[in-house]
C-alpha cells in the first residue's frame, strides 16, 4: 500500500506541474494572437461607440492591465477556486464548462462506449481469421477511417442520413421547442445517433488494429498453441483463453484516447451544431475569451490527464504482474 | 414483356413512394399550431438578454421594453414614456412614463426602474454609450430626470433603444432570466441551440397573435433545411440563396441600410505611422479625383443586381432613406467618359502605354482588401476593380483576416459595411477628432466645415434640429462627405436582408434594418399575425 501512496503522490505532482505548464503555454498564445477581445465583442457596433466606453469595457475585463500581472492574477484567483468570468458568455467560466459539458458528456460517452464495443469486436474477428476476406476487409475499413477527418465524416453522415433520407435530425441536441429537460429520452438519442456515430469512428479504427496484433500475438502464443495441441478449437481458444489477455490492452488504449475524443468532439459538434464544449470552446477562440480558453485548457487537461492515470490503474489492479514488478524494482 | 412489367412494377412502387413523401413534406407545414411560430433568424446574444450590457439594440429588446420606439417609418414614436421634454440648455430631459406598466412577475414598473437601467448601463461596461449622461434621476413615481454633462442631440437614440429591467431583479443572473415589460418573456434558453419565448400576461399593450416563439439559433444551411422541411415559419437567408423556392413560404425582402462601401486614405503617403506602427496615407488615393473617378466609374445597379441577386439597392452614402440621409448624396454613376475627363483634367494620364494612368511618377495602383471570408465583399472587391480598370486604374485585390486588415487600414482602400440607426456613426465616421482611432475614420479624413456640422448636430437643441446638421455634414451646397464633396468613401450597396416567411404569415410592414446581427424584424412582433 505504501508503495501505491507514492505512486499517486509522484502522480499529483506530475499533475501540478502540467497544469502549470498548460495554462501557462494557453495564456502565452492567446495573449499574444493577434484577437482583440474588444473589437470582437463590439463588431459592427464599433461605430456607434465613443472611446471613452471602450475603454470602461476594456476595465471591466482587466484588459488594460500587462500581460504577466493579468497572468498573475489569474493564478491567484484560480488557485482559490475562482476561475474568472467568460467574456464571450458573461458568465462564471466554471458555470459554462459545467453547463457545456453535461451536453458534450451524453455524446462523449456514447461515442466511446460506441467505439470500444464495435472496435474490440472488430478487432478481435479480424485477428482470429487473421489474413482472411473478413480481417482484410475490416483491415481496409479501418484504415480508411483511420485517414478520414473527422469533420469530412461528419458531412458526409448528414448529408445522407438527415437532409437526403430524412432519418436522423439535421442539428442540435433537441428538436425545436424542446428544451434539454422536457426532451424525452427517445428525442435525446436520436439527435446523439449522428455525431456520436462521427466521433466513435476515429476511435474504432484504433482500437480495431491494436486488438487485431494482440489477437494474432495471444493465437500464436504457447498457451494457444498447447490448448490447440489438446484439441481446443480456435474459437474456444479465442474464448476462454486470448480474450482476457487483449481486453486489458483494449482497455487501456480506451482510457488513454480521451484526449482524441475531446479534440474530435469540438469538430463533430461543429458540423451538428451540437451545444457542448466543444462549440464553447470555438467561440471562445474567435472571441479571444482568455479566462473561458484557459478554464477549458485546465478542464480538457485534468479530463486526459485522469483518462491515462484510469487506465494505469486498470492495468495495475487487473494484471498482477505490473503490481509485483514494480514492487520488485523498488 | 416480362422486362416491361418489371419495369412498371418498380415505377409503381416508386410512385407510391413519392407520394408518401411529398404527403409527408405536405403535412408538415399544417401540423404546426397556429399559435406558435418557429423562427430562424440568427442573432443569439452569447452574452444574454441584459439591455444594460447591450441586448436589445436592433429591433426590439422583446422581453423588455423601451421609452421610445421607432416605428414603421423610423419616425420615434411613445411607448413606456408618455411624455418627454427636452430643458432649455438641453441638458436635462424630463420623461413622464406610463401607470399601467408592469414587468412579467407582476410588479409595477416605476421612474425608478428607469433611473436604475441607465445608471447601471452607463457604469456596467457593456455596448451602451452612455458617456455623456451624468445621472438618472427618478423625481417622482412616474417621472425621471437624464442630466447631461455636455449637450448630446444623440441621447434620445437611448431612451429609444435602451430596454428597461426591474430594480429588485437585476443582478449577475438577470442576463440569462430576463424580466421585463415587454410582450413576451423568456421560458426557457438551451444556450447555442434555441430560445423559447411565450407572450407576458401582464403585457400593457395589445395582447400578440402569438402564444409562444421559439428562436432557433442553428447555421445558415440547417436552417436553410429545416425550413425547406416546413419545420421554420421565418428563416433568414443569404441574398444568393433568396433566388430559390421554398414550399409553402414566400420571399420577404426587407431594405436596409446594410451597406457595403469602399474606404479611401485621404492623406499622401509620408512615411507616417500610427502608435501601433501601421503605415499612414496613400499616394493615388489621396488624390481627390481618383476618389471621384472611381466613385462616378462604378456601376451600383450592375454590382445588386449581379452580386446580391437583386435584394440590395445603389448606396450614396452611409445612412441612405434614414431621417438624415441628405437626397443629395445621389449621383449618376456607371459613367466611364466623365470619370477620364475627371481623371484627365487632374494630370493622370497614361504616357508608358502599360493600361494604367500616371501622374508625377506615381501610378494609379492601389490595395483593395476584404475579409476573406465574406462572400458578398469578396464580390464588390473584384467587380469594382473591373470596373475601374478602364479607367487606367489597377487595383489588386486580397482577401484578409480582420486582424491583418487593422494595420492596413490607414493605407489601402477596405471594403467596410456600416449601416445603423444612429447618426452617432457618421459622426465617427467623418469626424476629424477621431481619425485613426481604431475603426473610426481610418482614412484620416478632415474637413472643418464637416466638422463644425458634425459637432453643430451633436449640440443642436434637439433631435429635429441636429437632423439639418447632420444632412449638412454629407453636403451643404459647397463642401461635404458625399461624393459631391471630398467623397472619402466610395458606398456601393444597400443589401436587403431577406426572410423566407411561411405564406399564412402576415407580418405587417418592417422597418429600413440596421447592420447588424440583432432581430430587427422582430420590431413590430405584436402586429404580425396568421392568415388563413
Amino acid at each position: 500500500m505504501n508503495g501505491f501512496a507514492a505512486y499517486m503522490s509522484r502522480k499529483l505532482v506530475r499533475l501540478a506541474l502540467l497544469v502549470v505548464m498548460a495554462s501557462m503555454l494557453a495564456f502565452t498564445l492567446v495573449a499574444n494572437s493577434p484577437i482583440d477581445p474588444v473589437t470582437a465583442y463590439l463588431g459592427i457596433d464599433r461605430m456607434q461607440i465613443s472611446q471613452e466606453q471602450e475603454q470602461l469595457i476594456a476595465e471591466r475585463w482587466g484588459l488594460h492591465k500587462p500581460a504577466p500581472e493579468r497572468y498573475l492574477l489569474w493564478a491567484k484567483n484560480a488557485l482559490s477556486g475562482d476561475l474568472g468570468q467568460s467574456l464571450a458568455y458573461n458568465e462564471p467560466v466554471a458555470t459554462v464548462i459545467a453547463k457545456r459539458f453535461t451536453t458534450s458528456l451524453w455524446l462523449m460517452a456514447s461515442a466511446w462506449l460506441l467505439s470500444g464495443i464495435i472496435g474490440f469486436a472488430l478487432g478481435v474477428l479480424a485477428g482470429l481469421y487473421n489474413g482472411s476476406w473478413l480481417d482484410r476487409c475490416i483491415r481496409l475499413y479501418a484504415y480508411t477511417l483511420a485517414a478520414t477527418p473527422t469533420f469530412w465524416m461528419g458531412l458526409v453522415l448528414l448529408a445522407c442520413f438527415s437532409v437526403a433520407l430524412g432519418w436522423t435530425p439535421i442539428c442540435c441536441a433537441t428538436p425545436p421547442g424542446v428544451s434539454l429537460e422536457e426532451a424525452t429520452l427517445w428525442e435525446r438519442i436520436s439527435h446523439l445517433l449522428l455525431p456520436a456515430a462521427t466521433l466513435s469512428i476515429i476511435g474504432i479504427a484504433q482500437i480495431a488494429l491494436h486488438t487485431r496484433e494482440k489477437m494474432i500475438d495471444a493465437m500464436h502464443s504457447d498457451y494457444a498453441l498447447f490448448a490447440m495441441a489438446q484439441g481446443e478449437s480456435r474459437v474456444g481458444v479465442a474464448l476462454r483463453h486470448a480474450l482476457r489477455n487483449i481486453a486489458l490492452p483494449a482497455v487501456t488504449l480506451q482510457f488513454a484516447s480521451l484526449g482524441e475524443l475531446f479534440g474530435g468532439s469540438v469538430l463533430a459538434e461543429q458540423v451538428f451544431s451540437y451545444p457542448g464544449l466543444g462549440r464553447a470552446t470555438v467561440e471562445a477562440g474567435i472571441r479571444g475569451d482568455v479566462p473561458l480558453l484557459l478554464g477549458i485548457a485546465l478542464f480538457s487537461t485534468l479530463f486526459v490527464f485522469t483518462g491515462n492515470a484510469i487506465a494505469d490503474l486498470l492495468y495495475r489492479s487487473l494484471d498482477p504482474r505490473i503490481r509485483i514488478g514494480a514492487q520488485e524494482a523498488s | 414483356m416480362l422486362h416491361k412489367c418489371h419495369l412498371s412494377k418498380s415505377c409503381f412502387s416508386l410512385c407510391v413512394l413519392t407520394l408518401l413523401l411529398g404527403l409527408v413534406f405536405l403535412a408538415a407545414p399544417q401540423a404546426q399550431a397556429r399559435d406558435t411560430l418557429y423562427l430562424a433568424i440568427k442573432g443569439e446574444p452569447s452574452d444574454g438578454y441584459d439591455p444594460t450590457l447591450g441586448w436589445g439594440r436592433y429591433g426590439s429588446p422583446l422581453f423588455q421594453s423601451t421609452l421610445l420606439r421607432r416605428d414603421a417609418n423610423l419616425d420615434i414614436v411613445k411607448e413606456l414614456a408618455t411624455d418627454y421634454r427636452l430643458s432649455e440648455d438641453a441638458l436635462v430631459w424630463a420623461v413622464t412614463i406610463r401607470d399601467d406598466a408592469k414587468f412579467s412577475d407582476g410588479k409595477p414598473l416605476t421612474a425608478e426602474d428607469v433611473a436604475y437601467t441607465f445608471n447601471t448601463a452607463a457604469q456596467s461596461g457593456g455596448k451602451v454609450d452612455l458617456a455623456k449622461m451624468d445621472k438618472a434621476v427618478a423625481t417622482g413615481r412616474h417621472t425621471v430626470e437624464f442630466r447631461l454633462r455636455e449637450r448630446d442631440s444623440n441621447f434620445i437614440n437611448r431612451l429609444v433603444s435602451l430596454g428597461i429591467v426591474p430594480r429588485h431583479l437585476h443582478g449577475p443572473g438577470y442576463a440569462r432570466n430576463p424580466v421585463g415589460s415587454g410582450p413576451y418573456m423568456m421560458a426557457n434558453w438551451t444556450e447555442g441551440q434555441q430560445m423559447v419565448a411565450v407572450a407576458n400576461p401582464y403585457y400593457y399593450g395589445e395582447t400578440p397573435h402569438f402564444k409562444k416563439l421559439v428562436f432557433l439559433f442553428t447555421d445558415e444551411d440547417t436552417s436553410f433545411a429545416a425550413a425547406r422541411a416546413g419545420k421554420v415559419q421565418v428563416v433568414v437567408v443569404p441574398q444568393y440563396l433568396a433566388v430559390q423556392k421554398l414550399p409553402g413560404m414566400k420571399l420577404h425582402p426587407v431594405k436596409s441600410v446594410d451597406n457595403r462601401g469602399l474606404l479611401f486614405p485621404m492623406v499622401p503617403n509620408e512615411g507616417k505611422k500610427t502608435a501601433t506602427g501601421a503605415p499612414i496615407g496613400n499616394n493615388v488615393t489621396s488624390d481627390i479625383a481618383i476618389r471621384k473617378a472611381i466613385n462616378i466609374a462604378i456601376d451600383r445597379k450592375a454590382l445588386a443586381e449581379a452580386i446580391l441577386e437583386g435584394y440590395g439597392r445603389p448606396a450614396y452614402g452611409v445612412c441612405d432613406g434614414l431621417p438624415w440621409d441628405n437626397p443629395a448624396n445621389k449621383i449618376e454613376d456607371g459613367n466611364l467618359d466623365k470619370a477620364r475627363a475627371i481623371l484627365a483634367k487632374a494630370g493622370w494620364k497614361d504616357t508608358d502605354g502599360d493600361g494604367v494612368v500616371e501622374k508625377d511618377g506615381v501610378c494609379a495602383e492601389f490595395t483593395m482588401v476584404y475579409p476573406a471570408d465574406r462572400a458578398i465583399r469578396q464580390g464588390l472587391a473584384l467587380a469594382c476593380a473591373d470596373m475601374i480598370k478602364p479607367l487606367g486604374i489597377h487595383a489588386e485585390v486580397l482577401g484578409k483576416s480582420w486582424d491583418e486588415i487593422k494595420p492596413m487600414m490607414h493605407s489601402s482602400v477596405v471594403v467596410f459595411g456600416w449601416g445603423s440607426h444612429d447618426p452617432i456613426e457618421m459622426y465617427h465616421l467623418y469626424s476629424s477628432s477621431h481619425a485613426g482611432e481604431g475603426w473610426n475614420n481610418p482614412g484620416f479624413y478632415r474637413n472643418l466645415a464637416v466638422d463644425e456640422h458634425l459637432e453643430a448636430a451633436l449640440s443642436a437643441p434637439e433631435y429635429k434640429a441636429a437632423l439639418e446638421n447632420w444632412k449638412k455634414a454629407q453636403w451643404d451646397g459647397t463642401t461635404g462627405a458625399n461624393t459631391h464633396g471630398d467623397a472619402p468613401w466610395a458606398w456601393l450597396v444597400n443589401l436587403d436582408h431577406t426572410y423566407f416567411v411561411n405564406e399564412h404569415l402576415d407580418i405587417g410592414t418592417s422597418q429600413i434594418e440596421p447592420h447588424g446581427h440583432g432581430w430587427p424584424i422582430t420590431a413590430n412582433i405584436q402586429q404580425w399575425k396568421w392568415v388563413n
